[in-house]
């Protein structure tokens, strides 16, 4: 079975919320029913059909094209199935998802994978803002799953992590795992001011020193971590080929909170 | 009824009688495969039979590092009871007194059965609040400061109840040097055969039991019809040429890996032929009585 496609048919004159195109809402609609039924919008009505060009029949595997900035929510609250988008994605991409995987070819904007609590996303590009951070009305941020960032993050990237991973290849922003819970950021472009300021429990792990560390960190010293080798196995195994070694420099903080957390800095 | 032989040994036509018990596999890693064996020897050790060991447990094989979860070298370790509390008992006291203890280690789950066993989550107390959780693909595993590093485990491992204990081989021969030979080469070949352990030292026991004794309190005693000491005695199963008789038990997590396990030993056995001193392969039994698994040596040899 064909994957079910959706082509967008032109810039879209204001945002559109795709949340209503996850797999759950879709089971057992066919074309015309998928075609009839409404993208909420900023200010205008407008349908499926009025915004995609839509093809296939399968609803567990869902791509997009031609999608920009302004596609927003797609993919959020996903429960299983797979989405592929080929172009640009707006919004909340992901937001609250619980199982599945969503891969992005471009970008994608602020609160990707925001208070997510399982399945994968990647993201070929960048993200915005708030990657892995706090869904709108929710407590904390990302709380399981598996978010792979191939270029930069924006600010308060997996801000209130609760549990999961997220890989950056480029840079963060300011306050990285600002508030972080639990779980674990590996960024391998560095971080901007901050990061890990409020950290009670959770893991920064960095390739290489990074330029601003806070005063609430404490140095351990470099130790022997099979953790870390245990991480880059999975990974490898997840496609991504990413050295850590088995060596890092240990920071425990922030010790203006709980101070549990670390920074791993690798050799 | 024609005799049973293979290269001139006697294949008797008797069957070997297990057990159902519960299993699991754990992995241990270490920086080299040399400390990974010693943390799993230790591991395994006083871990030959339920019957006063608490568990019969053993080496099923090296692990290269491409198939560990970390990627350092590797051993996997098979732990067998009676019952699952008695295994998480084991498990809880055997890895963390030798693996936790050993230089370099983690351990991780080698087994996704059906039910599942504490690992990580009761060793992680060690740490004494310092013990870090992670989760990496789905699985959690505990990050313990010890002083070495760090001890890596994962929380839980599998169990099964499908394991199968008691599967066994008895070499009857001329001489104690031929037996002992071909037992010593069976083994090897049976450990190339996945699922299972043979538990007692370098796989072999030399003093086969039988169920009960004359002495009150002792619930196992020399199994007499095997001693060739005794063959004057009206019970001796032996042939008046028999001088030493070994047993290799075999424990495996399903009753087909045992069978495999079985025909790979009888044949390995049997490869130096009667001319190298080998007269008989049996099996013992205790007439059905013991347990649901009857391995059937004819039907092995087929």
């Amino acid at each position: 079975m064909s994957a079910l496609s959706f082509e967008l048919k032109g810039r879209p004159d204001q945002r559109l919320d795709l949340s209503s195109l996850v797999p759950s809402r879709l089971d057992g609609l066919n074309r015309k029913e998928i075609e009839a039924l409404s993208v909420a919008t900023t200010r205008e009505t407008l349908t499926v059909g009025d915004a995609f060009k839509v093809k296939g029949r399968d609803v567990q595997n869902i791509h997009f094209a031609g999608t920009d900035d302004r596609c927003d929510k797609i993919g959020a609250k996903l429960a299983g199935g797979e989405i592929l988008v080929d172009g640009d994605a707006g919004m909340l991409l992901g937001a609250q998802m619980k199982r599945g995987k969503i891969a992005v070819e471009g970008s994608a904007g602020v609160s990707a994978g925001a208070s997510m609590s399982g399945g994968e996303i990647s993201v070929r590009r960048d993200v915005g803002d708030q990657a892995g951070g706090v869904a709108f009305g929710e407590t904390f941020g990302m709380k399981g799953g598996f978010i792979s960032i191939g270029g930069d993050a924006g600010s308060l990237l997996g801000e209130r992590l609760r549990r999961g991973l997220i890989v950056v290849g480029g840079k963060a922003g300011d306050y990285a795992g600002g508030r972080m819970i639990a779980g674990t950021l590996l960024l391998q472009g560095g971080a901007g001011r901050y990061a890990g300021y409020g950290n009670r429990r959770g893991s920064l792990i960095f390739a290489d020193k990074p330029r601003h560390l806070m005063p609430t960190y404490v140095d351990s010293g470099v130790l022997e971590l099979d953790y870390l080798r245990l991480l880059e196995t999975w990974l490898r195994e997840q496609g991504l080929r990413i050295r850590l070694g088995g060596r890092a420099r240990r920071l425990m903080g922030d010790m203006a909170v709980l101070g549990k957390g670390e920074m791993l800095i690798l050799e | 009824m024609p005799e049973l032989k293979v290269k001139g040994v006697t294949i008797v036509e008797t069957f070997a009688e297990a057990f159902p018990m519960v299993g699991t596999r754990v992995i241990i890693t270490a920086p080299t495969a040399e400390w990974a064996m010693i943390s799993a020897r230790t591991m395994t050790g006083f871990a030959t039979s339920v019957i006063a060991c608490g568990a019969e447990g053993g080496i099923e094989r090296p692990l290269s590092k491409s198939e560990t979860p970390d990627g350092r070298p590797g051993v996997a370790v098979l732990l067998f009871t009676m019952d699952a509390n008695m295994l998480q008992t084991q498990l809880r006291n055997r890895v963390g007194q030798c693996v936790l203890t050993s230089p370099g280690s983690a351990c991780y789950a080698g087994l996704d059965g059906e039910k599942s066993l504490k690992l990580g989550s009761s060793l992680r107390f060690f740490g004494d609040g310092w013990q870090m959780s992670k989760v990496v693909g789905g699985r959690r595993y505990w990050r313990i400061p010890v002083m070495g590093g760090e001890f890596v485990c994962e929380e839980k491992t599998g169990m099964t109840t499908k394991a199968v204990g008691g599967g066994n081989l008895l070499v009857v021969g001329k001489s104690h040097k031929a037996v002992l030979a071909a037992c010593t080469r069976a083994v090897k070949a049976m450990a190339d055969v996945p699922d299972v352990i043979t538990p007692f030292p370098g796989g072999i026991v030399r003093s086969g039991s039988k169920v009960g004794s004359k002495y009150a309190g002792q619930i196992a005693s020399t199994n007499h019809a095997y001693a060739p000491g005794l063959k004057w005695h009206k019970d001796s199963e032996l042939p008046p040429s028999a001088e030493a008789v070994l047993e290799i038990v075999i424990d495996g997590l399903t009753a087909d890996a045992v069978h495999e396990a079985m025909e790979v030993g009888i044949h390995a056995i049997a490869k130096g032929g009667a001319r190298e001193g080998i007269t008989h392969i049996t099996a013992g039994n205790y007439g059905g009585n013991l347990g649901p698994h009857h391995f059937h040596l004819k039907e092995i040899v087929g």
